[in-house]
């Protein structure tokens, strides 16, 4: 009875309407703060501008001569790689691959950058070169810098 | 195609028609729909009273949605606790919101399981065949108690780590297996780091568990047995299938979801204007914070261990304590099996004296506990027994004037 003298009781119909949107907006009021609860907090590690490796140009390239190389290090919450190429070039990398995010590793017997996860290779210069990486590593600024004591170091900065 | 379309309702597309067939059909939903309608709920002096299982119900879901959100930046370590606590206060964006109504609302759930287990007392609902309603209620209530004492310790604050020492502590009053119960909920001689993922998993995982199981037996029973109808209704209309009864769906169910509108619209509130304080980082060789209390709802116990003098009958203090209110447990738990004239609809005179005696207890210690009353245990014990007398003898002297007022 209450379905058959509904649509001409537009009383009763405002009562609906009013109920429905009291309920959407208690949803609304309820969801929201869960929402935003569960979205992830701002970053509290501060990203430096730059950072120095902890290693020097002398103990890579004494590293690389063995085939080895040294292990990625922190720079913007990203594990950094670099490299010295044949030529005394410095180049420093984003280690994460751009196929599906893995670190990658520098191979200096072979020449290449490799990534262990689906056999990914890059050469010296981060230009993909076999497998399913789809882009070139992401490269920062990199350079030399005398130490009073003596040392060179290695200075990575964003490309930017 | 076309056909059907025409046949079918104009302001009801033919598709939610034709889900709606298809979820039913596929899921035996109508066994649901059967079982949805055969229930009713009476209607009587004490209906409100049947809406506290419900709430409970609801505040344990408001318990589950928000202590999984919790536990999703909670990292249960000494080292670390604290600090996610307090990240969620100050940085995750309405994580005091969350966690205060997670605190108020375990509160109310205990204090709503505290009135649910009275007045199901009152209306004698745990006569045959709902016994085991009434014990699986109990193991339920002291499954909440427990899921309190857990959860107070998380935070890892000064407070919490010395109302855990003293908790745990008590167990250690059981006779002959205290000293195990003690090590192996501390997991260890001290309150340690060991105790907090102990009392963690005890509160996210054992006890969710054992709970979802006991539940479902007692909402099993609450459906095959229906609701229990209270004698002087069942008098009033001349047997107990003549009280009139609405549909639990959908008459009572919207009742209870304005309950429970009004119980969210409560947290809200309560967080909102009393977020829950986090206090100070636990410190194992600190003092117990001065005027050190644990919740308001083992107050009670807390003022009787205070009030209890150091040997009882050869007893020490603690052993006494727990041997006391283990009695009192197992009496409680016993009241069906008790009250043998309750299928005559008979009186029980001296269980309704002692239940009383024990809600003004109750009262009376709590009082204590706060410090708004300092009462010795012989006190305490007299006042409330007093309390307990006057009321009953104002019970009588109502009801006389009722009967008077019906024969006349």
């Amino acid at each position: 009875m209450m379905e058959a003298t509904s649509p001409s009781t537009p009383r009763r119909a405002w009562l609906v309407r009013t109920l429905q949107a009291s309920v959407a907006a208690s949803v609304a009021a309820i969801f929201y703060p869960v929402v935003r609860f569960l979205w992830p907090r701002r970053g509290t590690v501060s990203s430096a501008a730059e950072v120095v490796a902890p290693f020097t140009v002398a103990q890579l390239k004494s590293l690389q001569e063995k085939g080895e190389a040294p292990p990625p290090f922190n720079f913007d919450n990203k594990p950094c790689l670099v490299v010295l190429m044949p030529d005394g070039d410095l180049r420093a990398y984003n280690g994460i691959c751009t196929h599906v995010a893995c670190t990658v590793t520098v191979r200096p017997g072979h020449g290449d950058i490799f990534c262990n996860c689906h056999n990914g290779v890059y050469d010296l210069n981060g230009q993909p070169v076999s497998g399913p990486p789809p882009r070139p590593l992401e490269a920062y600024k990199v350079f030399r810098r005398k130490t009073p004591s003596g040392q060179e170091e290695i200075v990575v900065s964003r490309s930017t | 195609m076309s056909l059907a379309a025409l046949d079918s309702p104009p302001n009801r597309p033919r598709w939610t028609a034709r889900l709606k067939e298809f979820l039913i059909d596929r899921l035996g939903l109508e066994t649901f729909a059967e079982l949805a309608a055969k229930k009713r709920v009476p209607i009587h002096r004490s209906t409100v009273f049947y809406f506290l299982g419900g709430m409970a119900l609801f505040l344990f879901g408001i318990q589950v949605v928000t202590g999984i959100l919790l536990s999703l930046y909670y990292k249960p370590s000494p080292d670390q606790a604290f600090e996610s606590v307090r990240a969620i206060m100050t940085e995750i964006e309405y994580g005091w919101l969350i966690r205060s109504i997670h605190s108020w609302s375990a509160n109310l759930l205990i204090g709503v399981l505290y009135l649910h287990l009275l007045t199901t007392f009152i209306m004698r609902a745990y006569r045959r065949p709902r016994e085991f309603t009434w014990i699986t209620g109990l193991v339920l209530l002291a499954m909440f108690l427990a899921f309190g004492f857990s959860g107070y310790l998380l935070p890892w604050n000064q407070l919490a780590f010395f109302a855990t020492k003293v908790g745990t502590d008590i167990t250690g009053g059981v006779p002959l297996v205290g000293e195990s119960m003690l090590l192996l909920a501390r997991s260890g001689e001290e309150v340690t780091g060991d105790t907090l993922a102990r009392f963690y998993s005890l509160h996210v995982v054992i006890l969710p568990l054992a709970v979802l199981a006991v539940l479902g037996v007692h909402l099993y029973l609450v459906q095959k047995h229906g609701m229990s109808v209270p004698d002087a209704a069942a008098r009033r209309y001349g047997g107990p299938e003549h009280v009139p009864s609405m549909p639990f769906v959908p008459h009572f169910l919207l009742r209870d979801m304005v309950g429970w509108y009004v119980a969210l619209g409560l947290l809200a509130a309560l967080a909102a204007l009393f977020p829950w304080e986090l206090g100070t980082k636990a410190d194992p060789f600190g003092a117990a914070p001065e005027g050190i209390k644990p919740e308001w709802y083992f107050l009670f116990m807390f003022a009787t261990l205070e009030q209890t003098p150091s040997h009882v009958f050869g007893l020490e203090n603690k052993q006494a304590v727990v041997l006391f209110f283990s009695l009192v447990g197992l009496v409680v738990l016993a009241v069906p099996f008790l009250d043998r004239r309750a299928d005559r609809g008979g009186p029980r005179p001296a269980l309704s004296f002692l239940a009383t005696w024990a809600v003004f207890a109750f009262v009376v210690q709590t009082a204590v506990g706060l410090g708004l009353l300092h009462f010795g245990l012989s006190v305490s014990v007299f006042v409330s027994g007093a309390l307990a007398i006057a009321f009953r003898l104002l019970m009588l002297w109502w009801c006389a004037l009722d009967r008077r007022r019906m024969s006349a």
